[in-house]
């Protein structure tokens, strides 16, 4: 089990230098402890916004800009650690019956903002609220789905027992996704957030900011900021206004703003590797890419570095078509894919991918999709294929390219491996892109969660891994670095994947 | 004039209604709807159904045109598909700051057009003429978003003169910041005032060779009564005219405006939710902007009425 | 033309004949000829370029593609976000940016001047409101709003683009083409006309739809500069063409970031929109000035506003 960890424990680490860079890397010196921390003081970060779609539900949450606010106010019982393994948050530790269906976890003693004491029934309603089958629109519902509510219960005054429908050894990590945030029992109205977080709830524009104050009673210690605004604002506003000095923190930045703000001495990135993954998605659930000859060729004729040159400016590390280097469960082992021309064009002519035309199925809804989609055609052509590039609707293009397309875009930021595998590989996953569906995978997948075991669900993952490089449809070319800028009057910043716990945390910050 | 006026208000009324279905019919037909937008890459097939059918986007289009326009009639705007919100609320946040911005540009542009374009067709060919005339020129050749960025890395990230965006103000702030208003106000000034000097320089030119000027001076009549009370109402028309389309360049401008300097305005709402199909939230937005748009048309069709009373002659 | 001789030769205000104007009207054409063969150049530089470039651009690209937005010496204008030769880029972009601008105009008074002259001719009152009506609807509906929806609806189509701002060009053209029509048929000429006996043919479209060019002509440049811009600031916004297409103001949008990185992939398609609007604009400005130096009487019947035309009848 997870020991305990607050954060004190990880300021006591950050006194010793840069402690991200032990994690995972420390790019700018904004994150580095110069100075020592200092109480008060106003944080404004910008986020990419959504306008009137942003909102303070926490179980509504679906953007960026929403998950950071609602993290200031809020807390998950688990949250997850810099290599995608649940650690504790709410709940300081947990354990589960031998055939990980029963789970108890025991909260902290932590205190929500009207002064209640937070206590199982709290944690019941939250979970309740999230499944409320009413609410479409909560995005947890579909991970949760395998409690079986009627049966989770109270222990004592600490101590929740979370029951499953089916085991599962991975279900902490499952309490860490989207949307899973703790709230007051009762709480109804969310203009009105009460929360177990660092920061009050002060006032919210949907489109435009959340301003939220200092709480003192927060269970991991009062955070040094007075006030955290986090606000909205296009990709074109946070490059001028953190230059300016009108923000202290943006939030998602290109590779081009980072070459443009080198020898800035009042910004500096903070840059954290392998924050998810790029690539491509091949529909192996038809011709030609059914035939794992036809898929492999595509693999093989990939010049990984161009596209990272290009489409990440070099800020990126190159794909294994794996999806989650650096995480729990991750095949290292296995050698790094090349591009072999030879190869690609013996295999191309085998699976009688030459005398196609293939579809190329892409959209600006990511920065670089439709850069990486003409980079995939000019290479696929000297291959001697014929790729055609077709541009649809952003709004609606994850979607869409469920069934439009052989081959289109991919990229998925940070999460636990098993989480990636039932989200995007299994028969019935939502966003199965490779239209991957194999019904002794998908049962390989349930018995592999079902192993108690570490190292020998470890092995059974990476089977299951090695299975989707070699035969799947996911050409995985790189992992990008995730970008932020931050002020460099702004200190303890660490720099973590999109998701992870420490990712837009401001509890620990504090400005000079 | 009244019954002018009364007319022009009725067809305006009728317009907006008219606008009201087209604007519906052009939304449906956009690919994808609310709930398959909100759920882009997150959920799956079942929960976007649900989803729908909570938004009642399962109901046939012309039913959800009529609930609309049933609870408008009561003053009801209706709710976001998106947010949850009221979209008066959405409407009630995003146009203030727009019509801040429109306002002040029109009250610098309109007087500066006026006295520039008089003065200038008073004295065409001359030195002042030809630099109004070439500094306009090349004001309203230089791409708003060009001119936006230039002026950005200029005078806010070079000099730190002045700030670069509006993130995180509010509109309290705006009145003690005036410096916020400057950038934006100046790219929205320089294709209005452009145009409008040009339309008002060609009309004082129409109006000092037409025949009552030329017939005026000879009996005598002084200079500046001349100007004043002959050429200047006769020169405004054409000005008072482009007014109204220049309302229109304007609210396209504002887009670009909204977007470089992070303004919570109206336009960024009304791509926002055309983006997100919010059908609730782009009819309200809709109709005010051509409730707005038609008001100034009408108001300008009053003044040139006013000014030179023949011109509904032509009409 | 020819009926402009049954006019009687009206005399020169002789307030107009001071030497210090007749100075200046001199000088002004020296200056007048220099500034047309500049107008001349700066027009011709991008539209040689957009229809000539592509033939050329193999030759930029012959040095094959470089890292994104590098100055590495073997691309003289360096490369852009892809790692393309923007000097190819350029050689490239002129058709579609031209091309879109210049069709969706051209399209808006195909279809808009076929209704506004109709409307103008036509002997029915009723054929006239059949006609206006519903351009009078459609003329507040917001360009903006226009733009979004087929920009969204349309993704990535320069077609829909292109269209959309022929759309919004279309009401506004009608009413221009009608006015000046109306004003001509009323005129004294097509009254001489008539009264000859001249078929109704020959007087509507011959001489009505004659006079009616210049004030088109006049009319497109600003439009043309305004069809550039909207088309431009659709892409900025993400609403217009691919963001790899080769395209001037694509180019722009997409590498508006490296202003200062590699302030040729934004400065060099910007100066080529910069040339040709401003080079548009003066070529206008100078037809205009060449309408305004014609002898008065030949100008009154066309350009002068009736009413004024009306009022000095009764004088």
């Amino acid at each position: 089990m997870p020991e305990e960890r607050t954060r004190r424990h990880v300021l006591g680490l950050a006194g010793g230098g840069c402690a991200a860079a032990l994690l995972s890397g420390c790019d700018g010196s904004a994150s580095a402890g110069t100075t020592r921390p200092r109480r008060g003081g106003t944080l404004r970060a910008a986020f990419p916004g959504a306008g009137a779609k942003e909102t303070l539900d926490p179980h509504k949450q679906r953007q960026f800009v929403d998950i950071a606010r609602h993290k200031a106010m809020f807390d998950k019982l688990v949250e997850l650690g810099p290599t995608l393994r649940p650690v504790p948050r709410l709940a300081r530790s947990w354990e589960s019956s031998a055939d990980s269906t029963v789970w108890r976890f025991r909260l902290r003693k932590a205190v929500f903002h009207d002064g209640h004491r937070l206590e199982p029934e709290d944690v019941l309603y939250s979970l309740h609220r999230i499944l409320d089958p009413h609410a479409a629109d909560h995005l947890a519902a579909n991970s949760l789905s395998a409690l079986d509510l009627g049966n989770c219960r109270a222990v004592g005054k600490d101590t929740v027992e979370l029951r499953l429908k089916k085991p599962s050894a991975e279900f902490p990590s499952l309490l860490a996704v989207t949307g899973a945030l703790i709230v007051r029992r009762g709480y109804r109205n969310p203009e009105k957030p009460v929360g177990t977080g660092a920061f009050r709830f002060a006032s919210f524009q949907a489109g435009r900011s959340l301003s939220a104050h200092r709480f003192d009673d927060h269970w991991a210690g009062a955070p040094y900021l007075d006030e955290l605004r986090i606000l909205s604002a296009e990709s074109e506003a946070r490059n001028s206004a953190v230059q300016a000095g009108e923000i202290d923190y943006a939030h998602e930045m290109s590779p081009t703003f980072a070459r443009l703000i080198e020898g800035n001495s009042r910004v500096a990135l903070v840059s954290t590797p392998l924050s998810g993954v790029d690539g491509f998605a091949l529909k192996t659930d038809r011709p030609p890419f059914d035939d794992p000859d036809a898929a492999m060729a595509a693999k093989l004729l990939v010049d990984r570095e161009r596209l990272i040159e290009v489409v990440s400016g070099n800020r990126a590390q190159p794909g294994n078509d794996l999806y989650g280097k650096g995480y729990a469960y991750y095949p290292s082992h296995l050698p790094q894919r090349e591009q072999d021309l030879a190869q690609a064009r013996r295999l191309a002519r085998r699976s009688g991918l030459l005398n196609r035309r293939l579809t190329f199925y892409t959209s600006t809804v990511v920065d670089g999709f439709v850069n990486a989609a003409h980079l995939f055609a000019d290479m696929a052509g000297e291959a001697g294929l014929r790729v055609e590039v077709v541009s649809g609707p952003p709004e609606t293009y994850n979607t869409d390219q469920l069934t439009t397309g052989d081959i289109g875009n991919h990229r998925c930021g940070a999460m636990p491996i098993p989480t990636y595998i039932s989200e995007r590989l299994l028969d019935g996953s939502p966003q199965n892109a490779s239209a991957w569906k194999h019904p002794d995978f998908d049962e390989d997948f349930v018995h592999a969660q079902g192993i108690k075991k570490e190292t020998a669900r470890t092995r059974a993952y990476g089977a299951l891994q090695r299975t989707i490089r070699d035969e799947g449809g996911l050409v995985l070319w790189g992992h990008p670095d995730w970008l932020n800028a931050v002020a460099t009057s702004v200190h303890g910043v660490k720099p973590a994947p999109p998701n992870t716990d420490d990712w837009a945390r401001f509890d620990a910050v504090w400005v000079d | 004039m009244a019954r002018h006026a009364l007319r022009r208000v009725l067809l305006a009324l009728a317009q907006l209604v008219l606008l009201a279905v087209l604007v519906f019919l052009l939304t449906s037909l956009l690919p994808g709807d609310a709930a398959d937008v909100l759920f882009n890459d997150k959920a799956g097939t079942e929960q976007i159904a649900r989803l729908r059918h909570e938004m009642g986007l399962d109901q046939p289009p012309a039913q959800r045109f009529l609930d609309w326009a049933k609870d408008l009639v009561t003053g009801d705007a209706g709710t976001s598909l998106t947010g949850g919100q009221s979209v008066s609320g959405i409407v009630a946040h995003s146009v203030g700051a727009t019509a801040l911005l429109a306002g002040v540009t029109a009250a610098i542009a309109v007087p500066v057009a006026l006295v520039l374009g008089l003065v200038t067709g008073c004295r065409a060919g001359g030195r002042l003429d030809r630099t109004v005339t070439a500094v306009t020129l090349a004001l309203s050749s230089v791409p708003d978003f060009v001119l936006s960025l230039a002026l950005v890395a200029v005078f806010a990230l070079k000099l730190g003169w002045l700030p670069s965006t509006w993130i995180g103000a509010t509109t309290g702030d705006l009145l003690t910041r005036p410096g916020l208003l400057v950038l934006p106000v100046v790219v929205l000034l320089a294709r209005t005032v452009s145009q409008l000097i040009r339309q008002f320089r060609a009309g004082t030119l129409g109006a000092l060779n037409s025949g009552y000027a030329r017939h005026a001076r000879r009996l005598g009549v002084p200079r500046t009564r001349l100007l004043l009370r002959h050429v200047l109402p006769n020169a405004a028309v054409p000005g008072v005219q482009q007014l109204a389309r220049t309302g229109d360049a304007l609210l396209g401008g504002v887009l670009v405006v909204e977007a470089v300097f992070a303004v919570p305005g109206a336009a960024t709402a009304l791509i926002d939710a055309v983006r997100s199909r919010d059908v609730p939230t782009v009819q309200a937005l809709t109709l005010l902007l051509a409730a707005a748009a038609l008001f100034l048309n009408v108001a300008a069709d009053l003044v040139s009425h006013r000014l030179s009373p023949r011109v509904e002659v032509l009409r | 033309m020819s009926g402009h001789t049954a006019q009687p030769p009206p005399a020169r205000p002789a307030a107009r004949g001071s030497g210090g104007r007749a100075g200046t009207a001199r000088k002004k054409g020296a200056g007048g000829a220099a500034t047309t063969a500049v107008a001349a150049v700066l027009f011709a530089v991008p539209v040689v370029t957009a229809l000539f470039g592509p033939l050329l651009a193999p030759l930029a690209e012959a040095s094959g593609p470089g890292a994104p937005y590098a100055l590495d010496g073997r691309h003289p204008l360096g490369t852009d976000g892809l790692g393309r030769d923007v000097l190819a880029l350029l050689l490239r972009g002129g058709g579609s940016t031209l091309g879109s601008a210049l069709g969706a105009v051209a399209l808006a008074y195909l279809v808009g001047g076929a209704v506004g002259l109709a409307a103008a001719v036509s002997r029915h009152r009723w054929v006239d409101e059949l006609l206006m009506r519903p351009v009078e609807v459609v003329l507040p509906i917001p360009s903006l709003l226009v733009i979004s929806l087929v920009g969204v609806g349309r993704h990535g189509n320069a077609w829909a683009v292109t269209m959309a701002v022929a759309l919004v060009n279309t009401p506004v053209a009608a009413r221009l083409v009608r006015a000046a029509a109306l004003r001509a048929a009323a005129g004294p000429v097509a009254e001489a006309m008539r009264m000859q006996g001249e078929s109704r043919l020959r007087v509507q479209l011959g001489y009505v739809g004659g006079s009616v060019l210049p004030v088109v002509a006049a009319d497109v440049g600003t439009r043309v500069t305004g069809a550039v811009f909207t088309v431009a600031a659709a892409n900025f916004l993400g609403l217009g063409m691919e963001p790899t297409a080769p395209d001037w103001g694509v180019t722009i949008a997409a590498s508006r970031e490296a202003l200062l990185v590699q302030p040729w992939s934004v400065c060099a398609p910007t100066a080529m929109l910069l040339m040709f609007t401003v080079g548009l604009n003066l070529l206008g400005d100078r037809l205009l000035d060449r309408r305004d130096r014609r002898p008065p009487g030949d100008r009154r019947d066309r350009r002068a506003r009736v009413p004024v035309a009306r009022k000095e009848g009764r004088t």
